[in-house]
C-alpha cells in the first residue's frame, strides 16, 4: 500500500501545501521536490550541526509527498533520505525530531504517522541521545499545564514518546520515563486538554506500559487519582467529535487490556450482543490491531499496516456494508478472499493483493494487486460513509461515499467469484466502524441486496472479543499430563518405533512420521506399549 | 478465539518457565503462533553486544512443519539475508518434529557463532566472508554497533 519508503512522481501535491500554509509556525515555501535522490543512505560527509531551517523544510517536505507514496518497491522521497542521512549523527537526530515536533500541523491527518514513520527510518540513536531529547524537552506537570495553548507541540512530543518507547521496549524504556514524564502525560489527561494531546499522550502511556515494570509505576500513579482519569475518558467513545471518540475508544480498550482496575466490569462482560451476527473475526486479524468489544470497530496504533476480515462470507448474489471513517487517514476498505494475506510487517493489505480488492479515500485510489487507480471523490472525512457494494451475479464492485458511487472495478473476479469477506488495513493511528446491517444503513443501494448480519450466525462463545490478557492466561492454566506424545501433547504416548527404539509419541503423530523424528531413521514399525487404558 | 494446540501451549509455558539464557521469545498478545524473539549476539563473534529482534511464526501444522523465523534487526552475516531470511537446514528439509521454538532459536545463535560462508544466502556478504574475513568481520561488528546495540 506504499506507507513505506517509496514515491510515485509528485503529481497533486496543492492539498498539502495548502495546509502547510495555514499553520502559524511555517513561513517558508515548499519548493518542488527535486528530481533525484543526491544521496541514497550513504554515510553523510558533513558532521557539523544541521541547520534547524533546512530540517524543518525537509520534514515538511516529507510530509508533502507521503501521500503519493504509493508502490512499496520504489525509493524513498528525496528529503526522507535526505533526513535519515542528517539523523545518523546525535545533534542531526535530535534537530530532526525538535523540527518534527515543530511544524507537523496538527490537523494534517497524516501527521503522526510521518512522525512515526521517520523515527522509524532514521537510524536509532544512542540511549544517551534519546534520553538527552527527552530531557530537553523538560517534561512536568508544569509544562502540560503551560503547553495548554499550543496543542499542535504538545501533541507531536506525545507522539515522538510513544514512537521512543515502542523503539525501546525493556528496561531502557524505564529509564525515559521518569515520574516527571509520568506526570506530564497524566495531566494532559484532564479533560481540559486539547482531545489530540489527551489521545496521543493516552497511547505514550500505553505503549511505555509495554515494560512491565513502567507498567506497574503507571498504574500506581494512575490509582492515586479520583477519579481514574481514564475512567472519565472512556465516556467519550460515543463522542459527535470524532478526536474525543478516539480517546473514548482507547480509554476503553486501555482499561480492558493494559490497566486493569479494581471494580471495573470488562467491556466484553456487559456488551449487548444480541442483535449482532456478524462482526469483525477476531481469529483472522493481525496481532496490532485493536477490535471494540462488540466487535465492529477498529482501530490500529502500530506502525505496521494491521489488517482484519469479518466473521460472515459472501458466495453469491450482492451484499453491502457500510463504514463509518473516523479518521481520515490510509486505509484500505473492502473485500477479500481468504487467499489474501495480511503481511503487516512489509506493508501489504487489503488490495495489496490478486484476491483483494480495496478504496484508500485518503490518498483517493482503488487498490488491487499493490497497484493504485486514482479516483476523483474529494478526500474522506470524519464521519463520512463508505458503502461497500459487492455484486457477484455481475461481478463488479461499486464503493460510494455519503452515497456518491465511484465507477465499478472488476479486476478481483478473475482470480476468484466467491468466499469474499469484508476487510480492511489501517495505518497508524487510524480507525473506523463497520456496520454489517444491525443498524439501519446510511446510504442503501437502490437494489436488492443482502446483508452478513442477516445471513450470519455466530455462536455466543464466538462474540466474545476478550481482552488479550485475559486470553493467554487461560492459554496458561491449561493442564499438560507429564505422559503425553512429545509431539503433539493432545494423546497419551503410547507407541515405540521400530528398530531405533525411540518412544514418546502417540499413534496418530506416528502415523504422519516418514522417519524418527529423534534419530531421523527410517522406521519399518510402530509397537503399541502403553495401550490407552479402555 | 481458534483452539491452539496443545504443543503450542506446553512450549509456551516452557519458555516463561525456563527461559534459554541469552534469549527471549514471548508470544504476542494477540496471536500465540506469533512471538517476539530476542537473542544476545555471542561471545566472542562479531556480534557480541548485539540484541537481535526476530520473529518466530508456528504455522497450522506446526509440528509436522518448521516454524518460519527471520530477522528484524539488520544483521552482516553469509546465511542471513538482506530481509532477515535465515538459511538454515533444520528450517528447510532437516527439521523434525522433535526440535522445539527453543532449538531452534538455540541454532540459530550458534548460526551468528560460526558463520558458513560456503552455504549462503546473502551472496556478496559470503563473497566478502570467503574473499577478505577480516573485513568482513569489521563490517559486522560495525552492523551490530550500529543496529542492534543502544550505544
Amino acid at each position: 500500500m506504499g506507507m513505506c519508503w517509496c514515491k510515485k512522481k509528485n503529481e497533486d501535491l496543492e492539498c498539502y501545501v495548502s495546509q502547510i500554509t495555514t499553520h502559524q509556525d511555517v513561513n517558508v515555501v515548499l519548493p518542488p521536490p527535486s528530481p533525484t535522490p543526491q544521496l541514497f543512505y550513504s554515510r553523510p560527509s558533513i558532521t557539523k550541526s544541521p541547520d534547524p531551517a533546512v530540517v524543518d523544510r525537509l520534514v515538511l517536505e516529507t510530509l508533502g509527498v507521503i501521500e503519493t507514496l504509493v508502490d512499496n518497491e520504489q525509493e524513498p522521497p528525496t528529503s526522507m533520505v535526505q533526513l535519515h542521512n542528517i539523523a545518523d549523527n546525535e545533534d542531526g537526530w535530535i534537530q530532526v525530531v525538535n523540527s518534527m515536533i515543530k511544524v507537523i500541523p496538527l490537523t494534517d491527518p497524516l501527521g503522526p504517522s510521518v512522525i512515526t514513520l521517520l523515527l522509524d527510518d532514521c537510524p536509532l540513536p544512542s540511549k544517551d541521545s534519546i534520553v538527552k531529547v527527552v530531557s530537553l524537552f523538560s517534561l512536568s506537570r508544569q509544562t502540560a499545564l503551560m503547553g495548554r495553548n499550543n496543542p499542535t507541540h504538545q501533541r507531536n512530543t506525545c507522539v515522538v514518546l510513544g514512537s521512543i518507547a515502542e523503539k525501546l521496549a525493556g528496561p531502557r524504556n524505564r529509564e525515559i520515563l521518569n515520574d516527571n514524564v509520568i506526570d506530564y502525560l497524566l495531566t494532559n489527561l484532564e479533560p481540559e486538554t486539547n482531545p489530540n494531546v489527551i489521545l496521543f499522550s493516552l497511547l505514550a502511556l500505553e505503549k511505555f506500559a509495554q515494560s512491565s515494570q513502567n507498567k506497574v509505576t503507571i498504574l500506581n500513579k494512575i490509582k492515586r487519582k479520583h477519579p481514574s482519569p481514564i475512567v472519565a475518558l472512556e465516556k467519550w467513545k460515543h463522542d459527535i467529535h470524532y478526536v474525543k471518540r478516539q480517546v473514548g475508544f482507547c480509554a476503553q480498550w486501555i482499561l480492558d487490556n493494559i490497566f486493569v482496575i479494581e471494580n471495573r466490569t470488562y467491556s466484553y462482560l456487559s456488551v449487548k450482543m444480541d442483535h449482532i451476527n456478524a462482526m469483525l473475526n477476531t481469529s483472522d486479524v493481525s496481532e496490532y490491531l485493536k477490535i471494540s468489544p462488540d466487535g465492529l470497530e477498529a482501530r490500529c496504533d502500530a506502525y505496521s499496516f494491521e489488517s482484519v476480515r469479518c466473521t460472515a462470507q459472501a458466495d453469491s448474489g450482492v451484499w453491502y456494508y457500510e463504514v463509518l471513517i473516523i479518521t481520515p487517514g490510509v486505509m484500505q476498505i473492502g473485500w477479500a478472499t481468504k487467499n489474501s494475506n495480511f503481511l503487516n510487517h512489509e506493508g501489504y493489505g487489503i488490495g495489496d493483493d490478486r484476491y483483494s480488492l480495496s478504496y484508500d479515500g485518503c490518498r483517493r485510489l482503488i487498490w488491487y494487486n499493490a497497484k493504485s487507480d486514482p479516483q476523483t471523490l474529494p478526500r474522506w472525512q470524519s464521519g463520512d460513509i463508505l458503502g461497500c457494494l459487492l455484486d457477484l451475479d455481475n461481478q463488479q464492485i461499486i464503493f460510494s461515499i455519503n452515497g456518491v458511487s465511484l465507477p465499478p472495478s472488476v479486476h478481483v473476479f478473475s482470480m476468484a467469484t466467491s468466499g469474499f469477506f469484508a476487510a480492511a488495513s489501517f495505518m497508524s493511528f487510524q480507525q473506523c466502524r463497520f456496520n454489517f446491517g444491525a443498524e439501519p444503513f446510511k446510504y442503501p443501494p437502490a437494489v436488492h441486496f443482502n446483508t452478513f448480519n442477516s445471513h450470519g450466525n455466530l455462536n455466543p462463545e464466538e462474540k466474545v472479543v476478550l481482552p488479550r490478557h485475559i486470553f493467554v492466561n487461560q492459554l496458561r492454566q491449561q493442564n499438560i499430563n507429564e505422559d503425553s506424545c512429545t509431539l503433539c501433547y493432545d494423546n497419551k504416548a503410547t507407541v515405540r518405533l521400530i528398530p531405533c527404539e525411540h518412544s514418546g509419541f502417540c499413534a496418530s503423530c506416528a502415523s504422519l512420521l516418514t522417519e524418527c523424528p529423534m534419530c531421523r531413521a527410517p522406521f519399518q514399525l510402530v509397537v503399541e506399549d502403553n495401550p490407552v487404558s479402555s | 478465539m481458534a483452539a491452539l494446540p496443545r504443543r503450542i501451549i506446553k512450549e509456551t509455558q516452557r519458555l516463561m518457565q525456563e527461559p534459554v539464557p541469552g534469549i527471549s521469545a514471548v508470544p504476542d498478545d494477540s496471536n500465540a503462533r506469533y512471538f517476539h524473539v530476542i537473542v544476545t549476539g555471542p561471545e566472542d563473534s562479531p556480534f557480541e553486544g548485539g540484541l537481535f529482534k526476530l520473529e518466530l511464526f508456528l504455522p497450522e501444522d506446526y509440528p509436522m512443519s518448521a516454524p518460519k523465523v527471520r530477522f528484524i534487526t539488520k544483521i552482516y552475516h553469509p546465511n542471513i539475508d538482506r530481509l532477515g531470511r535465515i538459511c538454515l537446514d533444520i528450517l528447510k528439509d532437516k527439521w523434525s518434529p522433535a526440535l522445539q521454538i527453543r532449538t531452534v532459536l538455540l541454532s540459530i545463535q550458534a548460526l551468528l557463532s560460526a558463520p558458513n560462508p560456503d552455504d549462503p544466502l546473502a551472496n556478496d556478504v559470503a563473497e566478502l566472508w570467503k574473499v577478505n574475513e577480516s573485513e568482513a568481520i569489521r563490517n559486522a561488528k560495525e552492523w551490530t554497533r550500529k543496529y542492534a546495540m543502544d550505544n
